[in-house]
């Protein structure tokens, strides 16, 4: 209706793969969950075999991802300014545990839910265009809350950064990460659940639904707009669990949180891991902060050009991403074995 | 597998029984040095925009720290194995954070030294506290190091906001004009700079006839609203005081001169200027420009040979960031061969209210209150084009600040 | 007064930029459908080549002003034919990203050869007086930008109007449908359109690094702002770009000198504009809805 991204031509021209996640649901039972299984016991491990503050990193950053890939990959929206509401919900969390002394859990579900506020505004804007016009709006939404937060240094400390966020739990010693991860994890999972049933649900298969064929929906009656706004606000929701949790774990916030570069790597290690793939971006969230981890201590100064390298070359050849490609050669193999 | 996912229930279960002590490993106490070895650590910015005046050749520096540490010892030296580790921050806090963290826990590292950027340098401190490792840090400019963020284990070496403004501030006024124009970027550095300005050039008898915060960051990069206005006040101002840092800087000099504001009676005095700003605006866009420098490599024979052994290292002449880690590598190796070990709270103690003179320390000494370390601080000229004899040969030293009137008296806000 | 017309004629000169930059996106946009991320990454590499070019091989300004637009124009031109062309059947999306890939990789490849910190670039001597305006005197080297920037745009609309490449151009920038509908071939003019575009980038570049700290990381802000003005003027709408470019910058000049107590107007002010731009007018100023899908 907007744009010429719209257009069925382009449409049908769109070369998301069928979901890796409808192809796992579709995958025998006993695959389910030994994958299943498999990535709970990775999960459970990971802060033995990696340094435990990279490892709280990952998880907030798979959060991210995952709320990133509810819009992008089973929205067809590509935000590129969800920084906005991981970062809002970091100074959020911040402040509340700051001023307010509350667990950390408490704080944190306050960040989530003020981010979710922002989100309602911003989607209501961004969500009357479609395509690379909502990748471009909510980019500058992004920055104008950037722009604010930086201006607004009675709270949010500007530049400085906002120091000593506690991790208050009912005066348990969370100090060392270790004990950390393991006390997000929950939270962690319970906010991947929550994007697994979102994509589940009938709600869900709607938004695909839309994502496909936006004009079939709207024949069919369903109010597009406000279905996308629901999965936008849910989106950010989700990001600011992920960017709460993130300020907790690193106990003090900073303008970065906010900035759009880290909006482009969300986008960035959800590609990796596989557009519409829900666990493709766990997957990628892992690799990429370990690659950044290990590229700050190996001496090599050119950052963006790995990441980048690596971005253009999953663009021009692996657009499934990682978890998206598995599960295509899995699937391939599957029918060629069948027929 | 199955013995990972017991150690994580279990711990999962320790934290629901709460009130737990922190894990990890803790170091045995009698040893004299912990595994034998001293690690220092480098964190700062290699790969953004601090990474020239510091970066890469700041760990250059604190090797050459060693290797003296080393030659002057030899056998006597508390141990043969030093070892430098270095991260790249990005500038980015949690980065910051992170590699801090590591590096304290697992690379062995027993100070940390740099830390440009305010808002990294002080979540170090945090962290250094936490730790209870020691931490030197050099390329920050806030004075919060040493105000209500200060601690025990943390020492802010190089220079700060009111050595900056204050040098300049005073000097600047008594010599060039009492009327000025400050423009700073509104943020917290560039805030901190204008009401240490400010109060400098009242205190010398100036006045601040008008002060403007430009947008920061300023993505158009354009100054020219506030340079017109500069000319245009009354009474007319002598001075235009730039407390914009890095790019910011070179586009208000850029424009500066572009508005030919020099033709115009309007001199130019910088709060934060290193030796490579002058560098990429060349000496001609800044001729007669004041600032204060904490070190400067060619100031006497001793500073230029360092200078020349610098610049064989790493092929350029040396910021004061640079001397500066070389200096506090140097008074860490010092301070723990006098203790005979590296337990940070008996280093500490020697090093506090310590007496200094060494090549970026003059008259230097570690003041016990705040751990600001105190130095003489020198007000600098940029010398007109004609007058530069070799590369970075760039500025005059006008006047030497001393120690004790170069810092700002220990604050009350700082409690150790 | 003087002050007023001094502030007016900075938001014209800053403005200038705005226009250069979102007048290339618009026709890339146009042509290819591709939102070009890279784009202020080019605008860096313009002024980063002028340095070069002086600095290593004592190339003037004005030399310059010629080389550079070319030689990005041909690197454009490139990467087009190797990546972009890859791309253009598939969800834009994708050219946007792969654009964003290639901004990392640009600035890096630069940083890790030159460094962060900026470049010396003098005016160069013809342009470094003033002009006396009689009310007020102004750099001549902005009244310069000025002069030229009007100029290209004159000659671009003549161009775009006037020549048959323009038509095909406009036509495919502003109604692609129909366009494409009646059987004109739009394929051949893409590679040149791009680098058109990028050349455009490169431009701005050069014209910038007197005035500007000429660093990296130059167009990386940058480019954020020039994607709202172009929303704000219409993506498909060339002259909306160019007017949207002069406009944002005029209020921004003006937000700096009369609101200098909240230098967060003048940062967020073209934020705001685009988002009441959005509510009005979702195609923006100039942008025409296209047939509904």
């Amino acid at each position: 209706m907007t744009s010429a991204v719209d257009t069925p031509a382009e449409e049908s021209a769109r070369p998301a793969p069928p979901s890796g996640l409808l192809t796992v649901a579709r995958a025998p039972g006993w695959v389910r969950y030994a994958l299943l299984a498999a990535g709970l016991v990775v999960a459970l491990w990971l802060p033995n075999g990696l340094y435990p503050a990279v490892a709280v990193d990952i998880l907030c950053w798979a959060l991210f991802a995952v709320s990133v890939d509810l819009l992008l990959g089973f929205t067809g929206l590509m935000s590129f300014g969800h920084a906005a509401f991981w970062g809002t919900s970091a100074y959020v969390t911040g402040l509340v545990a700051i001023h307010a002394g509350l667990p950390f859990p408490a704080a944190v579900l306050a960040g989530a839910l003020a981010a979710a506020l922002l989100a309602l505004p911003i989607g209501y804007l961004a969500v009357k265009r479609t395509g690379i016009y909502f990748a471009m709006v909510t980019l500058a939404f992004a920055q104008m809350v950037y722009y604010v937060a930086n201006e607004w240094r009675s709270v949010t400390q500007g530049e400085n950064g906002l120091q000593g966020v506690p991790r208050e739990f009912f005066g348990a010693d969370l100090t060392d990460d270790y004990y950390f991860y393991y006390a997000i994890l929950p939270i962690v999972l319970l906010g991947l659940l929550a994007a697994w049933r979102i994509v589940h649900s009938p709600f869900g298969r709607v938004l695909v639904g839309i994502r496909d064929n936006p004009a079939r929906a709207r024949a069919l009656g369903y109010p597009v707009h406000r279905y996308k706004l629901t999965a936008f606000v849910l989106s950010g929701f989700l990001a600011g669990l992920g960017g709460g949790l993130f300020a907790v774990g690193h106990r003090f916030v900073s303008l970065d949180v906010l900035h759009w570069t880290t909006s482009g790597k969300a986008v960035i290690v959800v590609v990796l891991g596989g557009i519409g793939t829900l666990w493709g971006g766990v997957l990628g969230a892992a690799l990429v902060v370990r690659l950044e981890d290990w590229l700050s201590f190996s001496g090599f100064e050119a950052i963006g050009l790995v990441t980048g390298g690596i971005f253009v070359l999953v663009v021009l050849l692996f657009r499934r991403g990682i978890w998206g490609t598995v599960a295509h050669l899995l699937r391939r193999r599957r029918a060629v074995r069948r027929g | 597998m199955r013995r990972s996912v017991g150690v994580a229930a279990a711990s999962a279960a320790v934290l629901v029984v709460a009130g737990c002590g922190g894990g990890g490993p803790q170091s045995g106490g009698d040893q004299k040095l912990t595994g034998d070895k001293i690690v220092l650590g480098v964190l700062n910015d290699q790969s953004g925009a601090y990474s020239e005046l510091s970066g890469r050749n700041s760990v250059k520096a604190v090797e050459m720290a060693i290797a003296d540490f080393k030659a002057k010892y030899g056998d006597k030296a508390v141990t043969k194995n030093i070892s430098v580790e270095t991260a790249d921050h990005q500038n980015k806090p949690d980065v910051a954070n992170s590699k801090a963290q590591e590096m304290y826990d697992r690379k062995g590292v027993d100070a940390i030294l740099d830390v440009p950027t305010s808002s990294a340098a002080l979540k170090v401190a945090d962290v250094a506290k936490e730790k209870k490792k020691l931490y030197f840090n050099i390329g920050a400019a806030t004075t919060d190091l040493t105000g209500k963020s200060c601690n025990k284990y943390t020492f802010h070496y190089a220079y700060d906001t009111y050595m900056l403004a204050h040098g300049t501030g005073t000097v600047t006024t008594e010599q060039v004009g009492k009327n000025w124009y400050i423009l700073y970027p509104n943020y917290a550095f560039g805030q901190d700079m204008e009401k240490s300005f400010s109060a400098a050039i009242t205190a010398a008898g100036g006045q601040v006839v008008g002060k403007d915060g430009a947008p920061f960051p300023n993505t158009s990069g354009d100054y020219s609203s506030f340079l017109l206005k500069a000319p245009t006040l009354n009474p007319k101002p002598q001075v235009l005081g730039t407390m914009q840092a890095g790019a910011e800087l070179v586009n208000v000099v850029k424009q500066y001169n572009e508005f030919k504001l020099r033709d115009k009676g309007v001199g130019l005095a910088v709060g934060l200027m290193f030796i490579t700003d002058i560098h990429s605006l060349t000496p001609a866009a800044l001729a007669g420009t004041t600032y204060t420098d904490a070190w400067y490599w060619n100031f006497d024979q001793q500073n230029r040979e360092w200078a020349d052994k610098f610049q064989k290292e790493t092929g350029t002449r040396p910021s004061f960031a640079h001397a500066a880690n070389y200096s506090a590598a140097m008074q860490y190796l010092e301070a723990v061969q006098a203790a005979g070990t590296d337990d940070a709270d008996t280093v500490i103690k020697g090093l506090e209210g310590k007496e200094v003179n060494d090549l970026f320390l003059r008259n230097g000494k570690i003041r016990a209150e705040d751990h600001r370390v105190i130095h003489d601080a020198y007000l600098a000229q940029v010398k007109p084009q004609a007058e530069v004899s070799e590369p970075w040969d760039y500025v005059k030293i006008l006047k030497t600040i001393p120690a004790a009137e170069a810092f700002r008296a220990p604050s009350a806000d700082c409690k150790m | 007064m003087s002050g007023f017309l001094q502030n007016t004629f900075n938001g014209l000169v800053g403005g200038a930029f705005y226009a250069l930059l979102a007048l290339g996106l618009a026709v890339i946009f146009g042509m290819l459908r591709v939102v070009n991320f890279a784009h202020g990454a080019f605008y860096m590499l313009g002024a980063f080549g002028a340095y070069v070019l002086l600095a290593e091989a004592g190339v003037p300004f004005w030399a310059a002003l010629v080389i550079m637009p070319l030689a990005l124009g041909l690197l454009g031109m490139v990467l087009e034919r190797a990546v972009i062309h890859r791309l253009t059947r598939l969800d834009p999306l994708y050219n946007f990203l792969l654009t964003f890939g290639l901004t990392l990789i640009l600035q890096d490849l630069v940083k890790s050869r030159y460094g962060v910190q900026s470049s010396p670039y003098a005016t160069p001597a013809e342009l470094s007086g003033t002009v006396d305006f009689g009310l007020f005197d102004f750099p001549t080297y902005r009244v310069f930008i000025l002069g030229f920037t009007v100029l290209l745009c004159v000659a671009v609309w003549w161009v775009l109007g006037r020549t048959r490449v323009g038509m095909v151009v406009r036509a495919a920038t502003e109604r692609p449908e129909l366009t494409r509908a009646f059987g004109i071939d739009v394929g051949r003019w893409v590679t040149p359109v791009f680098g058109f575009g990028i050349a455009l980038a490169g431009l701005a570049g050069v014209l910038a690094a007197p005035m500007r700290a000429v660093n990296p990381l130059m167009g990386a802000d940058l480019i954020i702002v020039v994607f709202a003005v172009v929303v704000i003027g219409g993506l498909g709408s060339i002259f909306g770009s160019v007017a949207a470019g002069f406009g944002i910058g005029l209020i921004q000049a003006w937000g700096e000198a009369y609101l200098s107590d909240f230098p967060i107007v003048s940062q967020t002010v073209v934020f705001v504009v685009m988002a009441a731009v959005l509510l009005w007018r979702p195609a923006g100023l100039f942008g025409r809805e296209e047939a509904p899908a």
